[in-house]
């Protein structure tokens, strides 16, 4: 079967108490523009029980065909059956492309996936792209290959293809597409699959599903991020300083940007503050503060980075932030190749005008 | 039981391995155990307390850059370049899988490599069963506890099946030996040990420090799956979970999204490690018993396996095998304009059309830095206070002042 068979763009979308996620409105939205370049359509693949609500929010967010799987069976996520369920709809309907969320769910199902479909699978993309590309061992240049843009350790950014193989797979970090508006008067199509249960399919029993209560920090969500490195330890002349007191500070300016200018504001910190264990910060800043590469991926319309070199791990999770305002006594960390506003000096002296300035009456 | 710890080599630099006397990295591209893989580890030696069998660490990679590794994870030291500190008293075998053929693989072409590493492993073992089941059916007592005690040497039987030890006395064949038992009771003994054989456990982190993908733990269950024609359940995220001691199940929880699932999956299985893991420790009287289904060495050298001997498909390795290509890195971009608070020159108030020398500049908005212009025409600027250096307060109210207004980009 010739590559050129595979068409349309899929994304495999979750559910959270019978709604899509909204990292899977983002990435009907990440299909869409895809799709939209090469001129096919946006598939959405939903497993589940009770999909009906589901079904049509998935074309009200942008698909054209909705793929689902609707049986009580399948009502809990389960990784054998779900597997096989989405090979078979790959396998009948042959699509280009299948884009997974980089939450649990999808790293727990699309290695599987990708795997028996025997296809590449690029992790944690940032950014998608239609392009050619030429394949030096073979000579060949594949026209109109999805470029997977991922965070590299060693180049910063990096392209991965999958060229001669489909679909092609890749998983999307949450918080790096928009969902587009949704919209209940466009109409798709809708194609229910009827799986026959498989004794495989039970080798996993979920025995109890409980909910997670829902942490009070939402990062995600907050239009400002005050967010705290290894830098708090030390001030503008290199005396230690406990940490305590950088994060008391940052945790006021958090506070004030809340009362004063009336939006969602939170707290965030680097992976080297939150894996430094310091006992000042014990129970203070746990990992669900954590943005960057192996935490959260945030985009608010401030970011403000207070001791933070900047490393790249760190920027991929804070780099589509509108503004970003980075504090620190290193004339050169790699922050200030990225801040619209740098501040070259000493938190422990900047944070505290910057808290007297807002309560002050900038308050637009 | 056999236990299998897949582990990788990474670069120093990927990790945050720092060394009691404080040692970092010798050079860059130095590789040391994947700090990921030490809850795998704990797990895979938690599993062993509580069942008996051994661990053995499997990798894959250039042997002369993996051997310190393996060689640390076997007794475990104060002080290691390569190893963090691990509660565990070190793995039982070590397996490298190397060859230059599977150089550049990428997850796909990795789990394909190590589910042939593991095929072999497995094989091994039951093909020594098998060897010392037919030497039972047809040869002499004697013979079959010559051909025991060579397996028992080579670290293919435990101790409840042979044993050296002075405190197993009742291992099958010393009382085959002693006639307490007959060829038929031995050969029921054997298959059972087969069956146990055949249920095994594959234990990794939950992803590797330097690719980040998380992809390899359920790839090489899927890979596994297909070429021993049984589904091996993948369980990613696990963060707690028991073994019963009879080999009957493996009860796991993992988060997966809002909610924590409590699963139970039958044996041979695969679980990714969720660094939230804590390992559980089994009660005295399983450990006592569990040590009766251990074997009896510690082997001090790595076995070094190439593709031929694990009868990989030379087309499903490395950077061939491999359906993607990793392309071209390039930089993050800078924004188009930076401004540094006591630094940057900027205007202080809009200005119109300015006539310098007989050209025409701007017009300028308040907050514009000041670009290309002539240095006697910003000198003047600067005396007329039209632009000064950017300050802490410039920065509030450009960034802060408009924030309720600020409209997300799509």
């Amino acid at each position: 079967m010739s590559l050129e068979q595979y068409k349309d763009v899929w994304a495999y979308c979750a559910l959270d108490n019978g709604r899509l996620t909204r990292p899977s409105l983002e990435i009907i939205a990440a299909a869409r523009k895809v799709a939209d370049k090469i001129e096919q359509r946006v598939g959405a693949v939903i497993i589940g029980h009770d999909l009906d609500n589901a079904v049509d929010e998935a074309i009200a967010r942008g698909a054209d065909v909705v793929y689902y799987a609707d049986e009580p069976w399948l009502r809990s996520y389960q990784c054998l059956p779900y597997t096989r369920i989405v090979c078979e709809m790959v396998e009948k309907y042959k699509p280009y492309a299948l884009l997974f969320v980089a939450d649990e769910l999808g790293r727990d199902l699309s290695p599987r996936v990708a795997y028996r479909l025997n296809t590449g699978l690029a992790t944690d993309n940032i950014n998608l792209a239609v392009e050619d590309y030429y394949f030096g061992p073979l000579n060949t240049t594949f026209k109109n290959v999805l470029a997977q843009i991922r965070p590299d350790f060693a180049t910063r950014v990096a392209k991965i293809y999958t060229p001669r193989h489909r679909p092609q797979i890749a998983s999307i970090r949450p918080g790096n597409f928009d969902p587009l508006p949704e919209d209940r008067s466009r109409t798709g199509e809708k194609i229910r699959l009827r799986p026959e249960p498989n004794p495989d399919d039970f080798l996993v029993q979920v025995l109890e599903e409980r909910e997670v209560p829902k942490g009070p920090v939402e990062l995600e969500e907050a239009k400002v991020v005050v967010s705290i490195g290894l830098g708090i330890l030390k001030d503008g002349n290199g005396n230690p300083r406990n940490p305590r007191e950088g994060y008391e500070l940052a945790k006021k300016l958090v506070e004030v940007i809340k009362t004063h200018l009336g939006v969602k504001a939170e707290l965030g910190a680097t992976r080297a503050l939150i894996h430094a264990e310091l006992k000042e910060l014990e129970g203070l800043i746990t990992s669900e503060r954590q943005v960057g590469q192996t935490g959260k991926t945030v985009s608010p319309d401030i970011y403000v980075a207070l001791g933070i070199s900047g490393s790249v791990q760190h920027r991929v999770g804070m780099i589509k932030s509108k503004k970003i305002v980075a504090v620190n006594t290193d004339p050169n960390a790699p922050i200030f190749e990225i801040a619209h506003y740098g501040v070259r000096g000493d938190l422990y002296q900047i944070v505290p005008r910057l808290i007297e300035l807002i309560e002050g009456g900038y308050n637009g | 039981m056999l236990i299998i710890c897949l582990v990788k080599g990474v670069p120093a630099k990927t990790t945050q391995v720092v060394t009691v006397s404080g040692v970092l990295r010798r050079e860059e591209m130095e590789l040391v155990l994947n700090p990921h893989d030490v809850k795998a580890i704990e797990a895979a030696y938690y599993v062993k307390k509580t069942v008996g069998g051994k661990i053995v660490a499997m990798t894959m990679g250039p042997e002369p850059k993996l051997v310190p590794i393996m060689t640390d994870l076997v007794e475990p030291r104060e002080e290691s370049k390569y190893v963090p500190r691990i509660s565990f008293e070190g793995f039982d075998e070590r397996i490298i899988l190397s060859d230059r053929r599977m150089a550049g693989a990428d997850t796909w072409a990795t789990s394909y490599t190590l589910a042939c590493g593991i095929k072999r492993y497995l094989q091994n073992h039951f093909e020594a069963v098998d060897r010392l089941k037919e030497v039972v059916e047809k040869a002499s007592v004697d013979e079959s506890l010559k051909l025991a005690e060579e397996l028992y040497e080579q670290n293919y039987l435990p101790h409840h099946i042979y044993s050296k030890l002075p405190s197993v006395k009742n291992s099958v064949f010393s009382r085959y030996a002693r006639g307490e038992v007959g060829k038929e009771e031995v050969l029921a003994e054997l298959e059972k040990y087969r069956m146990r054989l055949s249920k095994f456990i594959i234990l990794t982190g939950m992803k590797t420090s330097d690719g980040e993908t998380g992809n390899v733990g359920p790839q090489t269950a899927e890979a596994l799956s297909q070429m021993l024609g049984v589904t091996i359940p993948s369980i990613a995220f696990t963060r707690d979970f028991e073994i019963s001691p009879e080999l009957d199940h493996v009860i796991a929880e993992r988060r997966i999204g809002s909610v924590i699932q409590r699963m139970r999956t039958v044996l041979p299985c695969l679980l990714t490690i969720d660094h939230h893991y804590e390992p559980r420790t089994p009660p005295a009287t399983t450990q006592r018993k569990a040590r009766a289904y251990s074997y009896p060495h510690r082997l001090d050298k790595p076995f070094v396996w190439n593709a031929d001997y694990i009868n990989a498909d030379p087309s499903k390795l490395g950077l061939m095998g491999s359906p993607t290509i990793v392309g071209p890195g390039y930089e993050i971009g800078k924004p188009p304009t930076q401004k540094f608070v006591g630094e940057t020159l900027v205007f202080k108030r809009d200005v119109e059309k300015l006539e310098w020398n007989g050209k025409t500049y701007g017009p300028f908005k308040k907050g514009d830095p000041v670009n290309n212009l002539p240095k006697e025409l910003v000198d003047s600027l600067s005396a007329q206070k039209v632009v000064d250096v950017f300050t802490l307060e410039d920065l509030v109210e450009e960034v802060f002042g408009g924030v309720r207004v600020v409209a997300r980009a799509v």
